[in-house]
């Protein structure tokens, strides 16, 4: 009785179309970029600023790849938008009922809108932190503070910063998805990128598992070269358990929206 | 109308709900629906608010995921139809689309989703009159611009079924005509053209055929002439300086003879021919003799307040309803 399917390649590009033909795509990059290049570029400035008259723990504490992409603590939200109004938009206009009309197969059209925005956000992330990278180090290079891709952890400190870009633009996504409406999914967004961190902090009386499963102490380990040292070392969880925490977000938020997605639109 | 041929018998059934039904917790909104609707003419579907007619069109899109029952379009369910854009064309909310998108970017996603070739948005715009604005983000459209791009979008795939809910709506007496002119054209090369409207009198002089509803049930299935005819029968008014001795020959010949408040007689069971020979007969002047032809708007108010009544005298088993001749459910013709 079933035909051939509508291609699933048409959907594809179908939602390609869709991403890059609203202002919004461009406008949240535009932030992204300003805030993430810019901030980290700050961030390295000063650094090369008053290396000569900085104490040995700050010394120690500096990591030349996680202080020159320090500025996604705040650009990442603007990707997590992105995320968010990649699927929002398409419920508050009711334009989902005319999405449907032309995919009526929801899983597949679940399916090919992942695709295009986690395609998309990892492939945009990754410029921007192998470009806030290359020019964190051109500031450092002055103070001869700077590191090559060569150097040990360097590479994969900045690709996966770029994937946690990508990861967490796919849970502004699955928000997106799950709540449908742009406000609400931005500040659920915005509370689990932010507001997490001091929750876990709280219950570290009882246990630092929470401290491990949150996404701003994930990233101190994956983006930088190496774990943080101090009080906050007991925080981060090991590389491992921050590679699954990325796993665990992308599988939980994709999942429930695939779940509510697949649901009576 | 560029691509237009026809492709189809006239008189296929396109489009057919079998016992389809609807139920949103307690509330039946379509309640077992059974209908067919043919190509090569265009098909009216009218009822009241909350009658059912959304809910009926979202289930024969595969948007809404029937309670019983099956809604086939091309003998097929929509969700199984590949590329669905080429068969079924439709405009349920003019407003559903992004008001940040420009008006060819909108066409051009749907193009691509069903692998249409992109000379096609350009040849909708066009058709559609939209060519001058296709550039224009679709948020600053007025309503009648986006019922205009909401056909255009339901045409992209030129569609042998065309389903269109409230397609006037916003729109100007020029856009009006082109929207009547568009749907008995794609109707004449062969096309099924459904379309839904609370304007009684526009739909008048588009549909061929009407299926009306009321709280979810098939009220009637038949076409235009048949239903004005049987639930708002023409009469003959009757203006005459001798009124009372014409109203008893009338009635002694079978007619029903109301008094108009202007003292002129609205005769019904008798033709007018009929009339004057037998005024002529008794020697009775006649100043006017005019047979009036009943509208849909009265046919229809007549044809869903029974259909009301009817049910709110069974569901409280008060006397029976005075208006249960005209609420039996006629068939549509079959083939």
């Amino acid at each position: 009785m079933t035909t051939a399917p509508t291609g699933y390649r048409a959907t594809l590009r179908s939602e390609w179309i869709k991403l890059r033909t609203v202002r919004s795509t461009y406008a949240t990059l535009a932030v992204a970029v300003i805030i993430g290049v810019g901030v980290g570029l700050l961030d390295v400035s000063s650094i090369a600023g008053h290396w000569d008259t900085m104490n040995a723990t700050d010394k120690a504490a500096f990591d030349p790849v996680g202080d020159s992409l320090s500025g996604f603590q705040f650009g990442e939200l603007a990707l997590g938008a992105l995320g968010v109004l990649a699927v929002s938009t398409e419920y508050a206009t009711g334009m989902i009922r005319t999405t449907l009309a032309a995919t009526p197969r929801r899983g597949a059209l679940y399916a090919a809108k992942v695709l295009t925005a986690g395609l998309f956000a990892l492939a945009v992330s990754q410029v921007f932190v192998f470009g806030a990278f290359f020019i964190g180090q051109a500031v450092l290079s002055g103070k001869h503070l700077d590191v090559g891709l060569a150097e040990p952890n360097v590479l994969r400190a900045v690709s996966m910063a770029g994937f946690y870009l990508a990861v967490v633009t796919m849970v502004g996504f699955g928000l997106g998805a799950i709540i449908r409406h742009t406000a609400g999914a931005m500040a659920a967004m915005f509370a689990l990128v932010f507001l997490t961190y001091p929750a876990a902090r709280a219950l570290e009386g009882f246990s630092y598992l929470p401290d491990h499963l949150v996404l701003p102490n994930a990233v101190d380990v994956l983006a930088t070269t190496h774990a943080p040292t101090g009080p906050h070392a007991a925080r981060v969880p090991s590389l491992g358990f921050a590679y699954f925490d990325l796993a665990l977000y992308l599988v939980v938020f994709l999942g429930l929206g695939a779940w509510r997605a697949t649901r009576d639109a | 109308m560029t691509r237009q041929t026809t492709i189809e018998v006239p008189g296929e059934t396109t489009i057919e709900a079998r016992g389809l039904t609807k139920r949103f917790g307690p509330t039946v909104a379509v309640d077992a629906l059974t209908f067919q609707v043919r190509s090569g003419r265009v098909t009216g579907f009218l009822g009241p608010n909350g009658a059912g007619k959304s809910t009926t069109l979202r289930m024969i899109l595969g948007m809404d995921t029937p309670t019983g029952g099956q809604a086939l379009v091309g003998g097929r369910a929509y969700r199984d139809l590949a590329d669905p854009l080429r068969t079924v064309g439709s405009l349920l909310d003019p407003a559903a689309l992004h008001p940040g998108r420009r008006a060819r970017d909108h066409l051009g996603w749907l193009a691509a989703s069903n692998s249409l070739p992109a000379r096609r948005v350009g040849e909708v715009l066009e058709q559609t009159g939209l060519s001058g604005v296709a550039g224009k983000r679709v948020g600053g459209f007025s309503l009648g611009m986006k019922q205009r791009l909401g056909i255009a979008a339901a045409l992209l795939g030129d569609p042998r079924i065309v389903l269109l809910d409230e397609p006037v709506n916003g729109l100007d007496p020029e856009g009006v005509l082109w929207i009547r002119t568009l749907m008995t054209s794609l109707a004449a090369h062969g096309r099924t053209v459904l379309v839904s409207s609370h304007l009684m009198s526009e739909m008048e002089l588009t549909a061929d055929h009407l299926i009306v509803i009321g709280r979810g049930r098939l009220i009637a299935d038949m076409s235009m002439p048949d239903l004005i005819a049987s639930h708002a029968p023409a009469d003959v008014l009757v203006r005459t300086p001798h009124p009372a001795l014409l109203a008893d020959v009338l009635r002694g010949r079978g007619g029903i003879v109301r008094g108009e408040p202007d003292g002129a007689l609205a005769v019904t069971g008798l033709t007018s021919e009929a009339i004057s020979q037998l005024a002529a007969a008794h020697g009775a002047d006649v100043h006017e003799l005019t047979t009036r032809r009943a509208s849909l708007e009265q046919a229809y108010m007549n044809l869903t307040e029974s259909a009301v009544e009817y049910r709110a005298s069974r569901a409280t088993t008060t006397a029976p309803a005075s208006a249960s001749a005209s609420t039996t459910t006629p068939e549509g013709p079959r083939r």
